[in-house]
């Protein structure tokens, strides 16, 4: 196969785009990909500060790397979730990422906040993995409050939104389909959040991680009982087989004609936000569900007998 | 002999023979985009041709939680 554009041998075949391309090609492609989002959403103005949340994968390292090669004033969060093993080597490869391309990067331990994952599994009667989605976003969006950061941006690429997207559709999720997209816009204290990578595959993610010399942290979470999604992304995999372009179409389909009009219908409802009493984030509840968390958690673990 | 090491399965396995990246992947179950396919320092496209001693590695891209 040789590179569409100059018509060396490929080293990256796209049939959804019914192309090609040699490495150098295909770092341009994927800056384009990058630009044309940013663009098109306003995702990013000039002087703005991003955080940036970094978990170890392919998928936020290379957007680091690439929102700093395109002159972004950029921060990583990484938010080390104390789990045995599988936190610290997650981390060490963020801080050797971060160190190697002389990024700057903020570290939250969540031992040291009293929330470890390992206790909100052993303490909370409900899915480990939606309290730690929960937790997560709240200190993205807390750090970036605190510390005066316009913009959150994430790694979601196409696969992950086409995926989630396809979720909520099946359930008819109006809250969720009103504003789902790789754009969300700051209010009521919470910072803007972005989704560069929205335009770009999973395979395209990793192609530019493999290409750019990044190291990236492979082993699943060990209490992930199976990917979030993976059926819908097998189903999408077979259409976008069968029907190259599908993805992106459906994705961008819906930002076009479907969001507006379920942003239109939830318009009216939504309980309006307050401050939480305890650690300053909006909620609608006086104390936000981090902090009733994190007392639930603290209760409980004085009162197990079993704890050393 | 083609020897082939699977991400994140960990798994090896050794081929008699496979001419083609394609055939590799139709026979280990794999779409053209479902994984990346790496000799040495470089990608190779479904069309490429495996050479006896190739080592390749693998690394399927689905992202994991
Ligand atoms: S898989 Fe692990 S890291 Fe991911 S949400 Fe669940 S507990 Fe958290
Ligand atoms: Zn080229
Ligand atoms: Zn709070």
């Amino acid at each position: 196969m040789k590179c569409r554009k100059c018509k060396t041998p490929a080293e990256v075949a796209l049939p959804s785009h019914n192309t090609a391309f040699c490495r150098d090609c295909f770092s341009v492609y994927f800056t384009g990909q990058v630009e044309k989002a940013i663009r098109r959403h306003g995702l990013i103005n000039p002087g703005e500060r991003v955080l940036v949340a970094l978990s170890g994968g392919k998928d936020s390292l290379g957007l680091m790397l690439e929102l700093s090669r395109l002159g972004y004033d950029v921060t990583g969060l990484h938010v080390d979730l104390g789990i045995p093993k599988s936190s610290s080597a997650a981390r060490a490869k963020v801080e050797g990422f971060c160190a190697a391309h002389g990024l700057t990067l903020r570290v939250v331990e969540l031992e040291k906040e009293g929330l470890p994952i390992p206790d909100v599994k052993r303490y909370i009667n409900r899915p480990v993995c939606s309290a730690c989605g929960k937790i997560k976003r709240h200190w993205f969006n807390r750090v970036a409050l605190e510390e005066g950061f316009e913009v959150l941006a994430t790694g979601h690429n196409l696969d992950d939104e086409v995926a989630r997207l396809f979720a909520n559709t099946l359930r008819w999720d109006a809250g969720y389909l009103s504003d789902q997209g790789p754009c969300l816009n700051a209010e009521s204290g919470f910072a803007r959040k972005i989704k560069p990578l929205y335009r770009l595959s999973e395979f395209e993610t990793a192609c530019y991680a493999f290409l750019n010399g990044i190291e990236i942290h492979t082993a699943p979470c060990p209490y992930s009982g199976g990917a979030s999604f993976t059926g819908h992304k097998r189903l999408w995999a077979d259409l976008e087989y069968k029907s190259p372009g599908s993805k992106i179409a459906f994705y961008d389909g819906f930002l076009k004609r479907g969001r507006p009009a379920f942003a239109q219908v939830e318009k009216e409802t939504g309980a309006p936000l307050a401050p939480c009493e305890k650690c300053g984030s909006p909620t609608s509840t006086g104390l936000c569900g981090v902090c009733r968390l994190a007392i639930a958690v603290s209760e409980r673990r004085a009162a197990d007998p079993d704890r050393d | 002999m083609i020897t082939v090491f699977v991400e994140p399965d960990n798994e090896t396995h050794a081929f008699e023979r496979h001419n083609t990246v394609l055939m590799l992947q139709k026979r280990l179950g794999l779409r053209v985009n479902d994984a990346l396919v790496i000799r040495g320092a470089e990608l190779l496209t479904p069309d490429c041709r495996l050479n006896d001693g190739d080592m390749i590695r693998i690394r399927k891209v689905m992202s994991t939680g």
